[in-house]
């Protein structure tokens, strides 16, 4: 919001920089929310501020969860009732046990109250709102974890219905466990807060700042999360599973952290809504609460913080202030013509059909929301788009340490067979890529080569043999921790996270290498600046080993790329992870001669910084270039290995590239050559 | 009524419901076995066709309980009530395919689901507030005719919705195996390219897939108002989300594991409440959702999904 208001008011301002705007922007706003009550005292304005508030913390944890995680939940009122009803059993006079002499200590320190009411004396709890927001927040991450966890293997749209159902089981539980939540009727009396003795009481001006406060800790976690390597990883999940697990991230608990976050937030509200409102009904929870916040985040725009905020405001205070009044004036126009029923009509009821056309609209629309997540790049110059064709390998090489010299096989894959139900893709393959060496598997389509790669980072399950890198066996291992291992790969069809910048793309690379979770995120410890820094640093150098293909470009997302570009940044987002060996799915595949010529060399140049390769490739000059033995992979058989020169002389070899007709024609050829000699 | 007497009525009911299910749950298997859409503007599609059918026995003059018919009177009655529901609710799914979800076939990710929401909650709305939030009462035409069977009761009701619905589901099942139209339905389901490559015109297999899974909810609409003899804006969620949950259960994008799925849910719904109260009935059924999907997402009958990613 800030970037794009001030781009609107970019001219008056123009005198300050950019960075300065954002930071006055900030306390403008700040200052106009805490000082709203003072110039407008209408306690039923601010109420409704409240109100909104509380629903632009909802908007921001399901911005987590569907923004950046790209885990589409359609039950997520669910955690906002675990934190309502926490809080409202645990304030008011619903769930009252025997007294023991065990509740003294609690008692000491304020949270139950010993009572009595004409028969055995009761515990009445009396947990402090203060208290309540962090365990609440606690409570409901864990359900987050327990909702998530049978999730996790499940593709998009079910997982959206699977949530959808959890999030009808808990207003069900609500109104049928009435010892604990008093039914369909809900909880009552439920305790306001509290501060130094005094009562919040019924104004709404207290729990307008403490929603101003809520809100502002939720949007500073949100964006230092946005822009952390956590942040950087949801984002990769959402664009591309498969890619970002091969790249080092674990999805289950990035995933988990990801529900338990957007959650935690949830759980929050929670407290605050039912505080302020001090009664807890299970309808406040149901699908359409959480479809309303869905609707919140997708006018927003999914991933944006700014925006997400924006949006829930704008419908909340829609729905409060301006249908009402336009309700009026409706009704006033009916009156003057005399026409009757346009005095009845009552706006405020149609707000869900509203929303429902909002939905519709901005999907067909205007996807992004009114405030996009995504940053429009500079436009490129004349010279950056004009990149010539570097001959002599990669620039910049200096910068590049030298990997480390291991002695003896980085990688050996013995007996492995892989079988997609009836169909045998590899068969007993047997590949051993000495540390330092440079070996290709060719064969033609169909053979096994993909699928031997996938084998080897952990995507597809071996039904028997042994991967073995550096000693450690692979096989068994997530994707993920294969890449820890130091293996890393790019895919055939290139599998890049399409709305990330190329400096994003790249950073998730060195995911598995960093090691900041998401408390030194938020708080961006020292240690975390430092690792980040250290980070961008090394990603520029690999970035600019492409010359300036790429660095130009580092700030554009991906998807505007040509293809080579594209696969140049699928190598250097595997380069920065450092791995010990690099798997290249055909590498040079859709490049023309002279890119292919470019690229052939930059491998070899990676090769002599002591960087072990093996590769997939058609092109043979290119594999007779840079091999040191070739692997040839037929319907899922190895046929052949050797040196480039003997593999191509190789019979079975001709078989499978020619087809047994043309080998027997090429052999017979020589043969009548042979006997035309003889005679 | 003895035990057994009280299951055995439960199963009848169950019966009823599932087949009513099984209605609904065919329209979204067959828009999630061509387009792998969860389209939720079926849930009120549904809803929609039970009051156009209450409105079209309402032009008949039937309304409440008072008027009851026989004979051909009963049976024209029925066929065009069922024919104007059927078309209406066709027509409406059609016009959401191809005014709404068209334009976002080439999206990936959610927004054409988050579309189906939305026009979910339109059609809600609109029914709302046109017709308002009563429970409107359901004409029954039917003669009250009734079998025992031993402590249970078996009513004409009953069997007509029986007779409808395996009608409705052998028309459908022919129409999918055997005609044209509905060979080149399979074949976009296994690859809509391959079948477009083949001269099949995908836009149009699309359309009919949405009439007829939309037409196949009103009837089902017509049927939730004789066997409840009420409609309400509201009825659309639940039943459509147990519908769903039958999809998925017999195997979603499978016709036949939609069929299956349907009975076997209305059976839960009905066994279920009898066992531990109806008001528990819901969590059962989402119990179910939640284990199919996450320990047999291929359900009962059905197809590993192909990965398309």
């Amino acid at each position: 919001m800030l970037q794009s208001a001030a781009s609107l008011l970019g001219r008056p301002f123009a005198g300050i920089p950019a960075d300065r705007r954002k930071g006055i922007g900030l306390i403008v706003l700040a200052a106009v929310m805490l000082l709203f009550p003072v110039f407008h005292n209408n306690d039923a304005d601010i109420d409704s501020m409240a109100n909104a508030m509380s629903y632009a913390m909802l908007a921001l944890g399901l911005n987590i969860v569907v923004g950046f995680a790209g885990l589409l939940d359609l039950g997520y009122a669910a955690f906002f009732a675990i934190g309502a009803y926490f809080y409202g059993v645990f304030t008011s006079f619903q769930v009252m046990p025997l007294w023991h002499s065990y509740w003294a200590p609690l008692a000491a320190i304020g949270l139950v109250q010993k009572m009595n009411q004409g028969g055995p004396d009761l515990v009445h709890f009396t947990l402090s709102f203060w208290l309540a927001l962090p365990l609440s927040a606690l409570v409901a991450a864990f359900f987050g974890v327990l909702f998530g966890a049978p999730t996790l293997r499940l593709r998009g749209d079910y997982l959206a219905i699977v949530t959808l159902g959890f999030g009808e089981i808990v207003p069900i539980v609500a109104r049928n466990v009435d010892s604990v939540t008093n039914g369909a009727a809900g909880l009552n009396g439920i305790q306001a807060p509290m501060i130094y003795g005094h009562s919040f009481g019924v104004s709404a001006t207290p729990y307008y700042y403490v929603g101003i406060a809520m809100i502002a800790l939720l949007i500073f976690i949100s964006v230092r999360l946005r822009d952390s390597r956590i942040g950087r990883a949801w984002m990769a999940i959402r664009e591309d599973e498969i890619a970002a697990s091969a790249m080092g991230i674990n999805l289950v608990r990035l995933k988990l952290l990801a529900f338990a976050i957007g959650a935690a937030f949830a759980g929050m509200t929670g407290v605050f809504f039912v505080a302020k409102l001090q009664t807890a009904t299970p309808e406040m929870f149901g699908f359409p609460v959480s479809t309303m916040i869905l609707v919140m985040v997708v006018f927003g725009g999914m991933g944006s913080v700014w925006g997400v905020v924006v949006g829930a405001f704008i419908l909340q205070l829609l729905q409060s202030w301006f249908l009402q009044d336009l309700t009026q004036w409706v009704n006033a126009f009916g009156a003057l013509i005399g026409v009757h029923w346009v005095q009845k009509v009552d706006l405020v009821q149609s707000i869900e059909l509203i929303f429902g056309i909002i939905l519709v609209v901005m999907m067909l629309f205007r996807r992004d929301g009114i405030i996009p997540a995504a940053r429009k790049a500079p436009d490129l110059d004349f010279r950056a788009q004009h990149a010539e064709v570097k001959r002599g390998g990669f620039v910049g090489l200096d910068r590049i340490p030298r990997w480390e010299k291991r002695s003896g096989n980085a990688l050996e894959v013995r007996g492995v067979e892989v079988r997609f139900g009836g169909l045998i893709a590899l068969n007993k393959v047997d590949i051993t890529v000495p540390a330092g060496g440079v070996v290709a598997v060719i064969g033609p389509n169909g053979s096994g080569k993909s699928t031997l790669f996938n084998v080897i980072t952990g995507l597809v399950p071996a039904s028997a043999g042994s991967i073995k890198f550096e000693g450690a066996e692979l096989i068994g291992l997530a994707p993920h921790d294969i890449l820890r291992k130091g293996v890393a790969r790019t895919f055939q069809n290139i599998r890049l996270f399409p709305n990330l910048t190329v400096l994003e793309n790249v950073l998730v690379g060195q995911h598995a290498r960093l090691r900041s979770g998401p408390f030194s995120s938020v708080l961006r410890l020292p240690r975390t600046r430092v690792e980040e820094k250290r980070a961008r640093d090394w990603v520029l150098d690999v970035i600019a080993m492409f010359g300036n293909r790429l660095t130009p470009r580092a700030a554009q997302t991906v998807t505007g790329l040509s293809y080579a570009n594209r696969r140049r940044v699928e190598i250097a987002r595997a380069l920065a992870s450092r791995p010990h060996i690099l798997l290249l799915d055909e590498p040079t595949a859709g490049m023309n001669p002279a890119e292919t010529l470019e690229l052939a060399e930059q491998i070899k140049s990676l090769h002599e910084l002591g960087l072990t390769i093996l590769l997939i490739e058609h092109k043979l000059d290119v594999v007779t270039t840079l091999a040191d033995t070739v692997i040839v992979l037929d319907h899922g058989d190895k046929i052949a290995e050797g040196k480039p020169e003997e593999v191509r002389r190789n019979e079975e070899v001709l078989t499978a590239y020619l087809g047994r007709a043309a080998k027997e024609a090429v052999m017979a050829e020589a043969q009548q050559a042979g006997a035309e000699n003889v005679a | 009524m003895t035990v057994f007497d009280v299951y055995l009525q439960q199963v009848i009911n169950g019966l009823n419901l599932g087949a009513m299910y099984a209605l609904l749950a065919l329209g979204f298997t067959l828009v999630y076995g061509i387009l792998e859409l969860i389209n939720f503007s079926h849930f009120n599609v549904f809803m929609v066709g039970s009051f156009v059918a209450l409105y079209t026995l309402e032009a008949f003059g039937l309304s409440g309980q008072t008027v009851i018919l026989a004979g051909l009177p009963l049976v024209g009655v029925l066929l065009v009530t069922f024919a104007v529901t059927m078309t209406v609710t066709g027509t409406i799914g059609v016009g959401i395919e191809r005014f709404l979800l068209r334009r976002l076939r080439a999206v990936k990710g959610p927004a054409a689901m988050i579309t189906t929401i939305g026009v979910s909650y339109i059609l809600f709305n609109i029914v709302l507030l046109t017709v308002g939030a009563d429970t409107h009462n359901f004409a029954n035409p039917l003669p009250t005719v009734t079998w025992a069977i031993g402590g249970a009761s078996l009513r004409l009701r009953d069997v007509l919705i029986w007779i409808v619905s395996a009608v409705l589901m052998i028309a459908l099942t022919y129409f999918v195996q055997y005609t044209k139209i509905g060979k080149a339905m399979r074949a976009t389901a296994q690859d809509p390219e391959a079948a477009r490559m083949m001269g099949v015109e995908v836009d149009r297999v699309i359309m009919t897939a949405f009439f007829l899974g939309s037409a196949l909810a009103g009837a089902g609409g017509l049927i939730f108002g004789l066997y409840y003899n009420f409609t309400s804006f509201l009825i659309g969620f639940t039943a459509g989300l147990r519908a769903f949950t039958a999809a998925v259960l017999g195997g979603i994008g499978n016709v036949p594991g939609a069929m299956l799925g349907g009975l076997l849910i209305g059976l839960v719904e009905t066994i279920g409440s009898q066992i531990i109260g109806a008001s528990w009935a819901d969590v059962i059924i989402f119990a179910i959702l939640v284990l199919v999907l996450v320990f047999r997402p291929a359900g009962l009958l059905g197809r590993i999904a192909p990965n398309k990613s």
